[in-house]
This record gives structure tokens, sequence and C-alpha cells, in this order.
């Protein structure tokens, strides 16, 4: 029995020690990897960067932490508004796909109360030719034009065609300007 | 909660002193606590199980809590040692709560030892099965994280294709039959891991190690100028930014650079290959290289090629979601693609060997480019060899001119007894506790006997066969204990062309062979007389025989490596009905 006791209770702290030893440095090789990637997006984003977006890496000077955003494009509920996003790249970047966040409150059909997005290029229709610019872009036009037949927000997607002056409330009354940290 | 009645649980104690097992009174309701009187005027007359329906009443809308308990089997039986006595005795006081399991042991523990009764792990056993949500929400998490554990390196060592004919020996017989062709074409295979970018990844491995093979630095040199060439082609035609496409193409162009440099030193070179792919991220680099190519090719080639896309995006949603996408396989117009695009300007050729389940002695070999398939093999370039198994490539070696250092025995191992007949013919049962033979019959494995044996190997009716094996002291007698392990290769004990009737276990002391030669001679399929090896009907030894049957040679069992979890078939209960209870269990006493 004291022996079941052991494994149970080291096993989840001690599996992640015993690999970090033989795996730091492959992790650390893939890390490079994802870093030089990311170091050509930060370069390209500032060399042409697009209008109405903008990404950099986060204070601390990890390039797997992003901050970004989104200017609400003109003619949606969102004009005039700056949204903020936080990118998080998974170490096989570009293989898999970033982790995106709205940290701006923000009332939309695809966007839930935390933050998360419903966007298929950053679930199952990521693909490694995509980018930080990309991803940016898409969340832009996603912003003018929700898919509402698959909302996280079930209330917003209904407002959006029934009542656009009442989802133009919401998104006032939720949009709150978050202070850069 | 559940609140203890002292009076009620005095009247239990009385008066279930003959027993009464404690199974029972663990389930409380406490709103409707369940008296004998009230289940009298409901009508709940049939024990546990009526609890369970009417005798509940007004708590069925939290029954349902139960049902999983209810349906199970064990449960039943709890409810047919439990039902009557209650009922009868008039003295059943349950006490049902729909809380919890822990609510229920405490109860258990609140009843006093000196209560004669039973111990009772069933009840216990019931209640885990039941998930709370916390579960629930727990295993839906699990399965939408889950990832299958994926084995061995992205790219394997080259192994003799022996391996694939054992991995398949067990399978259809189609698959038998191709596979146990498929050493003398192709000698060695080279596994590729199954996720999801397999396809990719042979042929890019597959390109190198050609290039190796050619030995010819010029070629190499010259073959990294034309890719890059090729980048400002992914770059306006595929659409790719210089910054997106340049890391995965840098891989490629280093990797061809360290085998340049190795050019006289082949194996070295290959290592060099090897170990580079078996780099996750620069492996990976290289194939998403590749895949960039596909798919810008496709676009600039919508004539020739759109008309193949089955995509609802048409060609650019097609390359988006299927050719661009990591992990996600290789289709045959992704084949046709990289074929044009990287094999064929170099002159390599691409076969495929399809191994499914189409009709056929062996693999069907397909040839792309398509131009190739019209011209003597001679007049070809270097091959690239894959098989394809549904869902999945790896990359194969024809055998080499020089005889191969292992030849195998194939055949060896197929000669064994029929499953079919033991199930279907040995009037001797099968012990019970164990697998069940009938379900095992219907594995894949398993499958009738070919047609022309089919009508006298199903039959269950007397037939000579059967003449002799009655006896529960005859050839099916079954040790109690596992056979040393020196009887394990059933390979020695019939390596003779013999008739099916000895079973593998059969020990000489056991069993002695005298009386099968008395009987007419009846070959079967798993004869090794010529007509049959040729035919290719024989099978592989099924690992059934009871000394086999609960070991892990047996397919059955979780150890085994390649564990096929039985089968329920209610039909299959129907003959294997009468075997169960027979006579085994007193034979092997």
């Amino acid at each position: 029995m004291s022996y079941m006791d052991d494994t149970q209770n080291s096993a989840p702290g001690s599996l992640p020690a015993s690999k970090a030893a033989p795996g730091a440095a492959t992790s650390k090789k893939v890390n490079e990897n994802a870093t030089k990637r990311l170091q050509n997006e930060l370069m390209q984003m500032m060399t042409s960067p697009a209008p109405g977006i903008s990404a950099f890496p986060s204070a601390d000077g990890n390039l797997l932490f992003w901050r970004a955003t989104i200017e609400g494009p003109e003619d949606t509920p969102y004009a005039g508004l700056n949204l903020k996003l936080s990118f998080e790249f998974p170490s096989n970047y570009p293989y898999t796909p970033p982790t995106v966040l709205f940290t701006t409150p923000i009332y939309h059909p695809n966007v839930d109360f935390s933050g998360r997005i419903c966007l298929d290029i950053l679930k199952d229709k990521w693909t490694p030719a995509y980018n930080t610019q990309t991803v940016l872009l898409s969340l832009q036009s996603l912003l003018g034009e929700p898919n509402n037949a698959s909302p996280l927000n079930g209330e917003a997607a209904e407002l959006w065609d029934k009542d656009p002056a009442l989802f133009k409330t919401k998104v006032m009354d939720r949009h709150k300007d978050i202070e850069e940290d | 909660m559940y609140e203890p009645d002292p009076a009620a649980q005095f009247i239990h104690q009385v008066s279930a002193g003959y027993s009464l097992p404690q199974t029972l009174p663990q389930y409380t309701f406490d709103e409707t606590p369940l008296r004998l009187t009230d289940r009298r005027g409901r009508g709940g007359g049939g024990g546990y199980g009526g609890l369970g329906g009417p005798g509940v009443g007004g708590a069925a809308g939290r029954s349902l809590l139960y049902s999983p308990i209810f349906s199970t089997p064990a449960s039943a039986n709890t409810a047919g040692v439990v039902g009557p006595a209650s009922s009868t005795a008039g003295h059943g006081h349950f006490n049902f709560h729909t809380t919890s399991a822990t609510t229920a042991s405490a109860l258990t523990s609140s009843v006093p030892a000196t209560t004669h009764h039973r111990s009772s792990p069933p009840h216990f056993a019931i209640q885990k099965m039941e998930p709370t949500p916390e579960d629930l929400v727990a295993q839906e998490a699990a399965a939408r994280e889950y990832q299958p554990q994926l084995e061995g390196p992205f790219v394997g060592e080259k192994t003799p294709s022996t391996a694939i004919t054992n991995e398949y020996a067990k399978a259809d017989p189609i698959y038998i039959q191709k596979t146990a062709v498929l050493p003398q074409t192709y000698s060695h295979y080279r596994p590729i891991q199954g996720d999801g970018n397999c396809g990719w990844r042979a042929i890019a491995f597959g390109y190198f190690e050609t290039l190796v093979k050619g030995g010819n630095k010029g070629q190499i040199e010259a073959e990294k100028r034309r890719l890059e060439d090729l980048n400002s082609y992914i770059e306006t035609i595929g659409g790719h930014s210089q910054y997106v496409y340049a890391d995965f193409v840098e891989e490629t162009f280093l990797l061809l650079d360290r085998v340049a440099a190795l050019i006289g030193d082949p194996e070295q070179a290959m290592r060099e290959v090897y170990a580079t792919f078996n780099n996750s991220e620069i492996g990976n680099a290289i194939m998403y290289h590749f895949r960039l190519l596909a798919s810008s090719y496709l676009k600039g080639n919508q004539d020739t090629y759109a008309a193949f896309v089955e995509h609802e995006g048409g060609v650019h949603g097609y390359c988006s979601s299927v050719l661009e996408r990591h992990q996600v396989e290789i289709d045959h117009l992704g084949l046709s693609l990289l074929v044009d695009v990287l094999l064929k300007p170099v002159g390599f050729v691409l076969k495929v060997a399809y191994l499914d389940r189409s009709p056929g002695s062996e693999v069907n070999s397909y040839h792309l480019p398509e131009e190739a398939r019209d011209r003597h093999p001679s007049t070809l370039g270097p091959i690239i060899h894959l098989l394809y198994r549904p869902d999945h490539y790896d990359l194969i070696y024809p055998v080499e001119p020089e005889p191969i250092p292992e030849p195998v025995n194939v055949q060896v191992h197929r000669v064994s007894f029929s499953p079919t007949f033991d199930i279907a013919s040995a009037p001797v049962a099968m012990p019970s506790y164990g697998i069940n033979m009938g379900v095992l019959g219907m594995l894949p494995g398993f499958h009738g006997p070919p047609p022309g044996l089919a009508p006298t190997l199903l039959d269950t009716s007397p037939s000579p066969l059967s003449a002799y094996s009655p006896s529960p002291t005859s050839t099916w007698i079954t040790s109690p204990f596992p056979e040393p392990p020196q009887q394990a290769p059933p390979v020695s004990v019939q390596a003779a062309p013999v008739p099916m009737s000895i079973p593998i276990h059969t020990a000489p002391a056991v069993a002695p062979a005298a009386p099968l030669q008395t009987h007419p001679l009846r070959f079967s399929e798993y004869c090794q007389l010529p007509e049959y090896v040729e035919n290719d009907t024989w099978r592989e030894p099924s690992f059934q025989t009871s000394t086999f049957r609960n070991s892990h040679f047996n397919v059955a069992h979780y150890n085994n490596p390649n564990f096929q979890p039985e089968e329920y078939r209610p039909d299959a209960e129907d003959y294997d009905a009468p075997q169960r209870g027979s006579g085994k269990k007193r034979a092997s006493v």
C-alpha cells in the first residue's frame, strides 16, 4: 500500500522533473525554431504593418507571449474601439496554433465572456502557413462578420440580426479600455 | 441526508436475523422513506426490482440516478437473493437515499457488526460504477485532449518486411495472403510514424535517401538550385510570404548541403538523413516545405488538377485545409502533385503498393507519374517504394539482387488446428469462467473456413471427426495448469502434414496419437499439403487451445501486442450455450 501512495503522490511532480533533465536541450531547441519564426514575423509586422492591427512581444522579453491590438473596423459596432488581445505561442509553433484571447471585454457572438475566441483557423483549420498577422486580420474581419451559426455568446448572435441598436449598446456597455501591462 | 431511524434499524436487525444480506438496505430516500406499508400500498411487491420500478413511486425522478445500478447484472443478482426474503418476511425496511456512495458506506458501518450478515462486496462495486458529474466532466475533458500515443520515431529503421507478415497474421485472409508474399518482393520496410504526416514524411525521406543512393554530388547540387528556383513559385503562385516559408525551405537546403558533403560516405549520409528526419522540428520543416511545393504547384496548374479537387472550398480551400495543414494525410491528388513537382523533374519514380482488401493474391502496385506505367522498369529512374495500408504509408524496399540473409519460412508458423472446428464440432465444453470460445470464433482472424471446407467444419452433427472427441479424456483434455513453456511453439508438434485433428496442446502423455490414425484421413485447410499452401488457405495458430487461451499468446489477452478485444455477438451464444456447463470442468479435474 505504501508504494501505491508513493507513486500517487510523487507522480505529478516527478514526471515533469524527470523529463526536464534530458528534455531540456530538446525543448530549448524547439523554442529556438519557434523563436526564429516569431522574430521573422515581428520583423514583417514592423516593416510592413497592416492597417488597424499591431502586435508586439510582451515586455518581459519572452518571444512566445505577445500582446496585440485591433482597431474596431469602421461600419461595425466596434468602430473606434481599441481591442487588445494576448497571443501565447506553443513551443512547436507554427505547427500548432497560438492561443489567442481578447483581453479587452468584448461583446461578440464568437467570443465568450472570458475572451475566448471561436475561430476555425485558431483550432482545427490552423496551418503552419498562417501567422500572427493573418490571425489578426481574420479576427478583424470576424468583428464585422461574426459567424452566428456557431456562437459562443448566443444572445449576441441573436441580437446581431434582430436588434443592431441594442447590440451596439451592449457592445459599448461591455467595452472597457484596459491598461497596458 | 440520511438520518438513522433507530426504530427502523432495530426492526431491520431483529427481523433480518436470518441473514438478510447486507447488500440490501443501503439505499435511502430520505424524503419518502419507504416503509413496508407504503410498498404494499403501491403494489410494488416484486422485491428489489419492484423497488426500482413502481415501488419507488414518488421518488421516480430521483430513481433515474439509480437506473445504471438496477440494470447491472450484479444488482439483478442482488435482487434475486434479497427480494423474496424481504417481501415474505414483511419486515424489510428500506432506506433509500439519493445522495452519495459515502453516505451509503457510512450507513453500512452504522449497522452493528453483531448482525449476522454476509459481506457485500457487490454493493460497493455497484456504487463505484456510478459516475459523478465531476467524473463525466473530467472524462469529457480527457477525451477532448486525447492525443493518441504515437509509437516509435518519425522514421524508423529498415526492418525486414516479414514483420508486416506477422503483423497481419491474424487478419483477414486477403491480408494474410498478400502479406505472406510481400517479403518475396519487398525484403524490408521502414515504418513511418502514423501522425498524419506519414505519406509526406515517407516521400520526403525517400527523396533524400534516393539522392544519397545515387551518390551524385552534381545531382544534389542541381536539386538545390532547382528547389531554390521554386521558392519564387511558392511566393508568387502559392501566395506565401517569404518570411513564412523561409524557415521550412532553409532546413531542406541545409540537409541537401550536408548530404552533398557526405556523398563519399553513403552510410554516414544516411545516418545524417535519418537523424534529421527524426528531429521533429527539422523533419517537420522539410516536410512542410514539400507541402507548400505541392499546394503551390496545384495553384499554378489548376487546368490540369482542378478537376480532381473534391473540396467544398475549391482549390484554395483544398490547399489550406488539406495540403497545407500539418498532420493531415496526403491523398492521391497530393501524391500526384508532390511527384510532379518534386520527383518527376529529377527522374525519380514513385511506386505505391496498396495493401488493402481488394481481391488478389498480392499487393496492387501503382506507378507515379503515370507515364512510368507504360515503360519497362529498367528504363525508369530510381524508384521510391511506398507501402500503403488504409490511412498509412510506410517506405518499403524491394528485394536486392543478392540473396536475402534471412529466408523466412512463414508457413511453419501457420500450421494449427481450426478454432472453428473447436467451437462448432467439439462437443466438449469450454469452462465458462474464461473466454467465450464462441465469441472468439467471431474474431477477425477466426472467420470461417474456406468455402470448400465449410460444410464439413461447421457441421455440428456427429461426424467421423467427432467420433473420438466426445470422451473427456481424449485429445481435448485440458491441463488445469499452463503447460511448460517448452511446449509453447506449436510448430514443433506438427511440422509434418497431419490431419487437423491433432490439437496443438496434445501432450504425448495425455493423448496418444494412435486413435487418430484409425480415422479416415481428412485433410484440413491447415495441413501443409502443397495444394493448401499454394492456395494460401492455411492460417496462423490461433492460440485458442485450452493451454494458450488465457495466455498472452491469445490475441484476446490484453498483453498480446495484437490485442483484439472479443466482440459480443448475440448469435454466437446460440451454439455456444450447449457447450457451457457440460463436462469440461469435470474433465479437467
